[in-house]
């Protein structure tokens, strides 16, 4: 054996096995159906077990559970396996999962390789099983490819700082704050307005409590301003973000700043969505209003100090349009400035508004409300009670398809077909008395609502309003810039993206990002308290040790086989982590390259401009990619599924 | 055995970026659209650590397509994607040279929920090689 053999540490690892002779264990998940439904396992299984270090070839139901794990557990001790791969969903799920068994089994966590056959097989070719299987056959074999040039490499612990910055004032931010100044972490607050409490802070009562949100809040402020753990900054943004998990630095205008951090919280909370000009007579009419706008006209403490009027009159009739700028359906709404349709449903305002109309009932007894919904949403605990109570209270409910929304217009004299519904307060029944329109009876409401309510075989009703209330959703928050800087996903509705719903509900891709409240989803108070204290828990696990363990995929020069040509610092230009150096070796001066490893960011520049293949970047070498190419054009005629 | 039909199905490599494209590919099954099943994502931190010579390899061995969907100016590597375009143009030329369509190399910006942009491509590139290969 030659002295560079001897030094491989591939060669040290594996006991002298060559690629071709690695005992390698091959798991195909059927992710509960998920894959298997679509996916063949038993024939890419068979597959594996035909390639040359298939040793062990299973497929089992879940991969992911304790049993399935322990699967790969006992095989490594049983079966002396000297490399892993398992077939399953996407690598941002479960690489790490699986990648912490092996170490748990006592062999390099990187001796693994993960195969994604849900997202990018299963999901997405469930019309063609067949190809599916041939693709995921192909797949794991180059995944195998790889596998048997893996080397064992040692991860990079580092030290990170135990200080958590969050991002937002809102009721999650602030429960977040709270939470990690509590388990004895420094935080440093960063809200963009002037004042902490978000939108809770312009709320009157709260579901489902009845609490007052202001006095919530209260508490919750000054635990936060009276924590000498906690920093807070009002009026300033983020502008500039580098660093990795343990060691973020964020420049904060326009204080000029500069925050050293171990991780994010992102609590940048919502918008509510701002109604075009002329929907539902929204900018036309001054009876039209939102639903937050009621809510200030409700609170004593209000511009009307808590009375239901408009343009100085007390309001008799007031009408609640439901799912304003959410749900919103492709050839029937108008997207927004961006180009965009609010699919989604906003969740939170059905409950919100038969809170305020069950208010509205209670304090104005005389003013009748009429509620024209789509679909009534009471989701959560408490909820549905607030519709019964709403039903009990007399509020009318009225129910429109999406093609045919309610139509806002001035009150005109009237000349029927329709039915009027008017200062005919609830009789005991509670119910109101719904009446055919009569020219003696003349209602005085600026505005008529239009509406064909399927709830009455589709009665064409004209409603008379002197207040139009827009039950409008949440959207996403323009935070262009921390998307930008932090590199942040978006689902397709613009809300930032969580790992997983379930399995990682409160991380962001980038590990040391998090994310709480209504910057993920459209959320309620209750839910983005709970995601904020989710969200702590998760930052102050990572940063417990004041060390973080990072991937070493850095680039490494292998000093045997460098000419020192220098190539690679060249190409280094930005990172500048490569630089030649002059040393003594086997009694003359020699160059080679070397790299600072605290400045390579791993993006493998360098690799691609090297005349000798020495520079390379770990975990993910050139040999292993031509490998699996070579894997995927292999010939698998035998094993291959071929249309019958 | 397999049919003639199966066996030469031309063969797409997708070079995914882990940042974006790689999760924009995820998206697309998150969302249940479907493509065709000739496509093999490949994930790699970023496409410029490949030399000209990988991509010509590539073809050699009976690759029928190579798209780059790279992260395009969303790039977390500063310099990197300017470098990846400076060098699929050199490949471009050197494909021309050899006498390979040029179009069978395709370089595009995919990012995590770019769902529709990846399907565009992919069967573009699809109608591409079953039309022609």
């Amino acid at each position: 054996m030659d002295k560079s053999q001897a030094q491989d540490p591939l060669r040290e690892a594996d006991n002298g096995a060559t690629a071709h002779t690695l005992r390698i264990g091959v798991y195909v998940c059927h992710c509960g159906g998920n894959i298997s439904d679509v996916v063949d396992v038993e024939r890419v299984v068979q597959a594996a077990s035909g390639l040359s270090n298939g040793v062990v070839t299973r497929h089992y139901p879940a991969m992911c559970s304790e049993t399935g794990q322990n699967l790969i557990i006992d095989d490594i001790s049983n079966e002396k396996l000297d490399r892993v791969v398992v077939a399953a969903c996407s690598p941002s799920l479960h690489e790490h999962t699986f990648r912490a068994a092996v170490a748990r089994a006592g062999k390099n966590a990187y001796l693994y390789e993960h195969v994604n056959i849900r997202e990018q097989v299963s999901w997405c070719g469930k019309s063609d099983p067949d190809g599916a299987t041939n693709k995921a056959i192909r797949l794991v074999g180059a995944g195998v490819a790889k596998a048997r040039l893996l080397r064992p490499l040692a991860p990079i612990s580092m030290d990170a700082k135990r200080h958590v910055t969050v991002v937002g004032g809102g009721v999650s931010g602030l429960r977040a704050a709270r939470d990690l100044a509590r388990i004895g972490l420094a935080v440093t607050l960063i809200e963009r307005s002037a004042s902490l409490g978000g939108h809770m802070a312009q709320w009157h009562l709260v579901y489902p409590t009845e609490d007052k949100a202001r006095d919530l809040l209260r508490e919750l402020v000054d635990e936060v301003i009276g924590d000498p753990n906690i920093t807070v900054h009002t009026r300033a943004e983020v502008i500039e973000a580098s660093g990795y998990v343990g060691n973020f630095l964020l420049r904060v205008e326009p204080e000029h700043i500069t925050v050293e951090t171990g991780a994010i919280v992102l609590a940048t909370g919502f918008d509510l969505y701002q109604p075009q000009e002329g929907e539902f007579g929204y900018g036309q009419y001054p009876e039209v209003i939102t639903l937050d706008q009621l809510e200030r006209m409700l609170d004593p403490e209000g511009p009307t100090s808590g009375r239901l009027e408009r343009n100085g009159r007390a309001v008799n009739n007031v009408c609640l349009i439901h799912c304003v700028g959410s749900r919103q359906i492709e050839g029937i709404h108008q997207p927004g400035p961006d180009g965009k349709l609010n699919e989604y449903c906003s969740r939170v305002c059905c409950t919100a508004t038969l809170r305020a109309a069950g208010e509205i009932r209670r304090r104005f007894p005389r003013t009748n409300v009429f509620e024209l919904y789509r679909d009534i949403r009471t989701y959560g605990r408490g909820h549905e009670e607030y519709y019964d109570e709403a039903s009990r209270l007399g509020v009318l409910f009225c129910r429109y398809e999406a093609d045919r929304p309610p139509v806002v217009s001035p009150a005109e004299p009237k000349k029927g077909p329709g039915l009027i519904c008017a200062k005919h307060p609830p009789g005991r029944s509670g119910k109101l008395n719904l009446v055919p329109f009569s020219a003696e009876e003349p209602d005085d409401s600026a505005l008529v609502v239009q509406v064909k309510d399927t709830l009455t075989f589709g009665e064409e009703l004209e409603i008379p309003a002197d207040l139009v209330v827009l039950v409008t959703g949440m959207v996403p928050r323009e935070i262009d810039t921390l998307v930008d800087q932090l590199k942040l996903s978006r689902s397709a509705d613009g809300f930032l993206q969580e790992v997983h719903p379930k399995l990682r509900p409160v991380e962001l891709a980038v590990n040391g990002l998090f994310v709480a409240g209504t910057c993920q989803a459209p959320m309620d108070i209750s839910e983005s308290c709970a995601a904020g204290s989710a969200a702590a828990a998760k930052a102050a696990a990572l940063l417990a040790s004041g060390r973080i363990e990072l991937d070493p995929f850095l680039a490494p020069v292998d000093l045997d086989v460098c000419r020192g040509e220098g190539k690679c610092v060249e190409a280094c230009q930005y990172q500048k982590a490569v630089t030649l150096v002059e040393v003594e070796r086997d009694g003359r001066k020699v160059r080679h390259a070397e790299v600072n490893s605290a400045l390579c960011n791993g993006c493998g520049m360098c690799t691609a401009v090297c005349p000798t293949g020495a520079i390379q970047v770990e975990g993910w070498r050139l040999d292993q990619f031509d490998a699996m190419v070579d894997a995927l054009v292999a010939d698998y005629a035998e094993t291959e599924v071929s249309h019958a | 055995m397999l049919p003639a039909d199966r066996a030469q199905v031309p063969k797409i490599l997708i070079l995914a970026t882990e940042a974006c494209a790689y999760p924009g590919a995820d998206n697309v099954g998150q969302i249940h659209a479907e493509y065709p099943a000739n496509t093999y994502v490949v994930r790699v931190p970023a496409p410029v650590m490949f030399s000209e010579p990988f991509y010509l390899h590539c073809f050699e061995k009976g690759i029928a397509g190579i798209i780059v969907m790279s992260c395009g100016h969303e790039c977390p590597y500063p310099g990197a994607y300017d470098t990846l375009a400076t060098r699929i143009s050199r490949v471009h030329e050197l494909m021309g040279e050899r006498g390979i369509q040029t179009n069978r190399l395709r370089l595009c910006a995919v990012c995590t929920v770019c769902s529709k942009a990846f399907l565009k491509e992919v069967h573009q590139m699809h109608e591409l090689l079953t039309s022609t290969v």
